[in-house]
């Protein structure tokens, strides 16, 4: 009789423990066949893929991070680019306002200078009644001198280039034949443009003592067209500072 | 005889009801492990069924033999070499020879009532 029990006894407490494991095990066995579609024993092979996926993920992870870098770099780049582009097309228009390739408009003067009406006399020298490209020469420089940001004759617009030269009974202004009356517009401070016109034994001055019609105007806003000419530099070049 | 079978069906409907799972990277080993397990009860079952049962060799040879099992698996596994094969192929030529004595002890059970017949298996 106590053989037996003891029998029973140690025999039904191992068979709850492999009871238990039997049905533990199969319920993760189970487990694993629903979530991996592999038999437990295929394990191996799964965690190798796995692992090489896995790597693969990762590497394919650092690309993606290097070309999010990569993108943000370009976009930096860009932006900075076209932030330069901006600022050199800002540069050339200002550029092109210098080289007076740009009409502009602003306060003024408006000077007009024309031959004098005066008949000849007999024997006198018709250089008296003319005016000559030096008279327009003088006024423009004393314009300038006056503080004229631009100046056009007849509506050809004074650049660095510019030369007023004699051609007959016309003066030749940049490639233009310009005749009287030379109405010579300047945008500038006016009352300093006209203080400068008006002074004593200054261009007009000598003009009006030799009786040639003279007039000076204020104008509020007038307008000074583009040079429309070209620029032409076959021999001379920029000195390069190092 | 009935009260192993009925902790047998005790124990799977305690793990059916517990939801413990085995961590995966240890099913291969308690596979065999319950193998070997297994083999050792119906060891019981046939040495009880012999009038040899000890008590002490079936508890030892159970923990032994589990643990051995799932050891030589993990020992194949770190060798590279599957060496948890020749254990299931041993248990499983145990559990079928075990099967086997224990249908002839029933069967002289059976049959060292009737006298007649008896010692002719």
């Amino acid at each position: 009789m106590r053989v037996t029990r003891t029998w029973q006894a140690g025999l039904t407490a191992v068979a709850v423990i492999v009871g238990f494991l039997l049905a533990v095990q199969v319920r993760t066995e189970r487990s694993i066949e629903t979530g991996l579609q592999v038999t437990s024993g295929r394990m191996g092979e799964v965690a190798y893929r796995y692992r090489f996926a896995e790597q693969r993920q990762a590497a394919l992870r650092q690309r993606i991070e290097a070309l999010r870098g990569q993108i943000g770099a370009e976009e930096r780049r860009a932006i900075s680019g076209r932030a330069a582009v901006a600022a050199i097309a800002a540069e050339l228009d200002r550029t092109r306002m210098l080289a007076g390739l740009t009409a502009l408009h602003g306060p003024g003067v408006i000077v007009t200078i024309a031959d004098s009406r005066r008949p000849l006399r007999a024997g006198e020298d018709p250089n008296l009644v003319l005016i000559h490209y030096s008279d327009v020469h003088a006024v423009v420089a004393a314009l300038f001198t006056a503080g004229a940001e631009a100046v056009a004759v007849n509506d050809e617009r004074l650049v660095g280039t510019t030369g007023i030269s004699c051609v007959g009974t016309t003066i030749l202004c940049n490639a233009r034949r310009l005749a009287p009356p030379y109405r010579i517009t300047a945008i500038g401070d006016p009352q300093g443009l006209r203080a400068a016109m008006l002074a004593r034994g200054g261009v007009l001055d000598q003009l009006r003592a030799f009786d040639f019609p003279v007039m000076v105007t204020v104008a509020g806003d007038l307008r000074v067209p583009a040079y429309v000419g070209g620029f032409e530099h076959r021999y001379a070049r920029p000195i390069v500072a190092h | 005889m009935w009260l192993p079978i009925l902790g047998l069906l005790a124990g799977l409907a305690l793990g059916l009801l517990v939801s413990i799972q085995v961590p995966l990277s240890y099913v291969k080993y308690s596979a065999i492990a319950i193998l070997a397990a297994v083999d050792t009860i119906l060891g019981g079952f046939r040495a009880q069924f012999e009038d040899r049962f000890d008590l002490r060799v079936f508890l030892s040879g159970f923990a032994v033999n589990t643990v051995f099992a799932a050891g030589l698996t993990a020992l194949g596994d770190l060798l590279g070499l599957d060496i948890y094969l020749g254990a299931v192929v041993a248990f499983s030529i145990r559990i079928f020879n075990n099967v086997g004595f224990i249908r002839r002890d029933l069967l002289g059970f059976v049959w060292r009532n009737r006298p007649a017949e008896a010692g002719k298996l």
